[in-house]
């Protein structure tokens, strides 16, 4: 009875996350009773939707019921664009894909076709070159009245230059936006920017190869220590791991660190000691960590010769069916889609729980592509970005971006209308959390982080490589 | 006349020089104003940071391995394609066609050619039954440094060959038909005519890969990144993740004053060395 109300006091908790602002405003039981929905509520934490008219399941009274949620901070439905005024102003980002192309040039000649007077000139760099010189080039440049920036230590550095405005009293961000992916645009209790993309990064599965071998999905390490052990005996590569890209042989980081401490604020603080200094890779955390790791590596998980798997061969691997996971995310899919297109419709997200113990989450998730209104601007240029801003928080013009790049957002009443974001956006209804690895804030540590648990995939032993690195990490901190 | 050359000179590698020294005596992160340190950067660099003198023996010994295969390949062709001939003008275009090609293609495509499960480098080797040549490249850190260097030989050998083919047209022939005259064999001819002869053309060729060694940033950071553990970190590669991954600009400064301590260090006893063989 006892483990009864544990585990329905977990899919509360479960539902209060998802819930976001975990203000659950009840309607009347009548409307609320499922056959609006074409399904009863039977599952706690089941969510139709980040619409502002959607519903969970959630118990009330002793009884699972579909509520409305509020996932905005603010109350009252989401609200039209602001209107610009006449002028140009430089939109500064790094979506170099042709996807995020396609879609950013639509949305731009229908917002200055709708606004004539108003441009919106887009200045595009690749990521590696956009985090190491926009700083410094929109400091130098007010035209670039609106401009992105990736969660964590690329955030950090904009925020900390003092150069984007505080949009904290907005009613577009109060009411458009899912209140729980505003989190990652604050800074000092200030919003100086809007994430727009809801990422998971979460493991994608090739669910034809899933039904074929008849797996279920592992719950726990132990689970997916045989999973990868006879994935390996039927000819598979269990996980298309990029171990050459930093980067994204990180994701897979992400699941190893979160259930690796009793609880969010317990893993924050720890990342953060990390990040400081106070405490190093050898300490029982990370070593528990790094175990995980060579659970995994020894199970056979990882592809042969695991450090020079690059992300095109990883994606190559995933995309041609020689391996049925890449634990990666969400945003991989449209390049997998472009290698096999026999794969639209054909994958979905997977919870990767590689802990025996507690689960403090089931999944990750990440907002970034945070867009902010530049300080430095002038305050016409500043009216402009602001409204363009408010323009892409619209649910019909996010709605092109999302179904365009086949991303999630950050805003609400967006019709998912791409099969692959269909078949991945039930996993809102998770309790996800956060991605942990961003909170390593110093790129240095968060580089030799990686680089020691790439290390160990790659077959060195723990106790060589967690004093080393952690010595790399004293030096650089100390430099 | 001389003055705007000064001039010039003054503001593009005087000024930005002095404020590099400046810099190295700080902390700074490009954000927050600069804090000065002395030399503490210095004294950290020279004692407290096993990386950088992990860089300084890759970039020494990756300098050495292309500095002597490059120069040794590009002779060699060199004096197979020195005579004008229609086949020789077309494999010289051959091999000089990977110079054209742009740093980040040439990593590109060497990054896929060394991949360890789908490349053509151990699809080669497993063909011919020598499977244990079939190699981690780019992922292991006993071999990365070594592929990268292997490729930028191969991307320009051709480049260095050219200036061996002008400076080997440049010896006249009397010489070769003298020595012919008194019996002297190919051997004898490349050992006391060609060799000395072409001494200055590789001093230019010396030098000049030397400095395009210490300078394969982007080859390097198109195909490792530096890695893995910073086996095939270099330098260039060191100085551009400390000031644009780490901020941490005073910290490069210093590293870059090093940097150019050891190229002038290289390139002076390189040159020496090469000028006794020459006054001999």
């Amino acid at each position: 009875m006892k483990h009864k109300m544990n585990a329905r006091a977990f899919k509360a908790l479960i539902a209060a996350v998802f819930a976001v602002s975990a203000t659950v405003v009840p309607i009347s039981q009548s409307f609320a009773a499922g056959e609006s929905l074409g399904k009863k509520c039977t599952t706690e934490g089941v969510m139709t939707g980040t619409k502002s008219t959607s519903l969970i399941c959630t118990e009330s009274n002793g009884k699972l019921t579909w509520q409305r949620v509020k996932l905005a901070s603010g109350n009252g439905r989401p609200v039209a664009n602001l209107t610009p005024p006449k002028g140009e102003i430089e939109f500064w980002h790094y979506r170099v894909e042709l996807a995020d192309q396609r879609a950013l040039v639509k949305i731009i000649n229908d917002f200055e076709a709708k606004y004539p007077g108003t441009k919106i000139k887009q200045v595009v760099r690749d990521t590696t070159t956009y985090n190491n010189t926009a700083r410094v080039a929109i400091l130098a440049n007010p035209k670039a009245a609106l401009f992105a920036t990736s969660r964590g230590a690329i955030f950090d550095q904009f925020a900390k230059s003092d150069m984007m405005l505080d949009l904290s009293n907005q009613r577009y961000v109060k009411q458009n936006v899912v209140a729980k992916g505003l989190t990652a645009g604050q800074y000092e209790g200030k919003q100086l920017g809007i994430p727009y993309q809801y990422l998971f990064n979460n493991p994608i599965v090739n669910t034809e190869i899933w039904k074929k071998e008849k797996w279920t999905t592992p719950k726990n390490l132990s689970g997916w220590v045989a999973w990868c052990k006879d994935a390996k005996a039927k000819g598979y590569t269990p996980l298309a791991w990029p171990g050459a890209t930093r980067g994204q042989a990180a994701q897979i980081s992400n699941s190893a660190l979160m259930n690796s401490a009793s609880s969010y604020a317990e893993l924050a603080g720890n990342l953060a000691d990390l990040n400081s200094g106070k405490i190093d890779l050898t300490s029982k955390w990370f070593q528990g960590v790094a175990d995980i790791y060579v659970k995994l590596r020894d199970a056979g998980c990882f592809p042969a010769n695991a450090t020079g798997v690059t992300e095109a061969a990883a994606y190559n691997l995933f995309a041609t069916g020689k391996s049925p996971i890449l634990p990666i995310g969400t945003f991989a899919m449209s390049s997998i889609i472009a290698l096999n297109p026999d794969l639209n419709g054909k994958m979905e997200l997977m919870s990767m729980i590689l802990t025996d113990g507690k689960v403090v989450a089931e999944g990750i998730m990440n907002n970034t592509y945070t867009l902010s209104v530049n300080k430095n601007s002038s305050t016409r240029d500043q009216k402009i970005a602001n409204a363009f801003l408010s323009y892409l928080l619209t649910g019909k013009v996010a709605e092109i971006y999302a179904n365009e790049t086949l991303q999630h957002v950050n805003v609400l009443d967006v019709e998912y209308k791409n099969v692959n974001l269909l078949n991945t956006v039930s996993f809102q209804a998770k309790n996800t959390m956060l991605a942990p690895r961003f909170l390593l804030l110093n790129a240095a540590v968060s580089d030799l982080t990686q680089d020691a648990l790439i290390q160990i995939v790659g077959g060195k032993d723990p106790d060589v490589v967690l004093p080393d690195f952690s010595r790399q990490i004293k030096q650089k901190l100390q430099g | 006349m001389g003055l705007p050359a000064a001039i010039l000179f003054g503001l593009f590698y005087f000024v930005p020089f002095i404020a590099n020294l400046r810099y190295s005596l700080t902390k700074w992160d490009r954000i927050t104003d600069p804090e000065f340190v002395g030399i503490r950067n210095f004294v950290n660099l020279l004692t407290n940071d096993d990386l950088f003198y992990k860089v300084l023996g890759n970039n020494l010994r990756f300098t050495f391995l292309v500095v002597l295969f490059q120069t040794l390949f590009s002779l060699i062709f060199a004096l197979f394609l020195v005579k004008n001939t229609r086949a020789n003008i077309a494999l010289r275009t051959l091999f000089f066609f990977p110079t054209i090609l742009s740093s980040v293609s040439v990593g590109m495509i060497w990054l896929f050619m060394y991949d360890p499960n789908f490349g053509a480098v151990n699809l080669f080797f497993t063909k011919l039954g020598l499977e244990g040549f079939a190699l981690n490249w780019l992922g292991s850190e006993g071999s990365a440094l070594y592929a990268i260097a292997f490729t930028q030989v191969w991307f320009h050998t051709g480049q260095m060959m050219v200036i061996y083919i002008a400076g080997l047209q440049q010896i006249p022939q009397e010489l070769y038909e003298s020595a012919s005259m008194d019996g002297a064999t190919r051997w004898q001819q490349f050992k006391h005519v060609t060799w000395p002869m072409s001494i200055p053309t590789t001093i230019v060729v010396m030098a000049y890969t030397t400095i395009q060694s210490f300078r394969a940033f982007d080859l390097i950071f198109s195909m490792t990144q530096g890695g893995p553990n910073n086996s095939s970190n270099i330098f260039a590669v060191l100085i551009y993740q400390t000031v644009f991954s780490e901020l941490r600009i005073g910290y490069a400064a210093t590293q870059s004053i090093f940097f150019i301590i050891v190229l002038v260090l290289v390139t002076v006893l390189q040159r020496k060395f090469l000028n006794s063989r020459y006054e001999k």
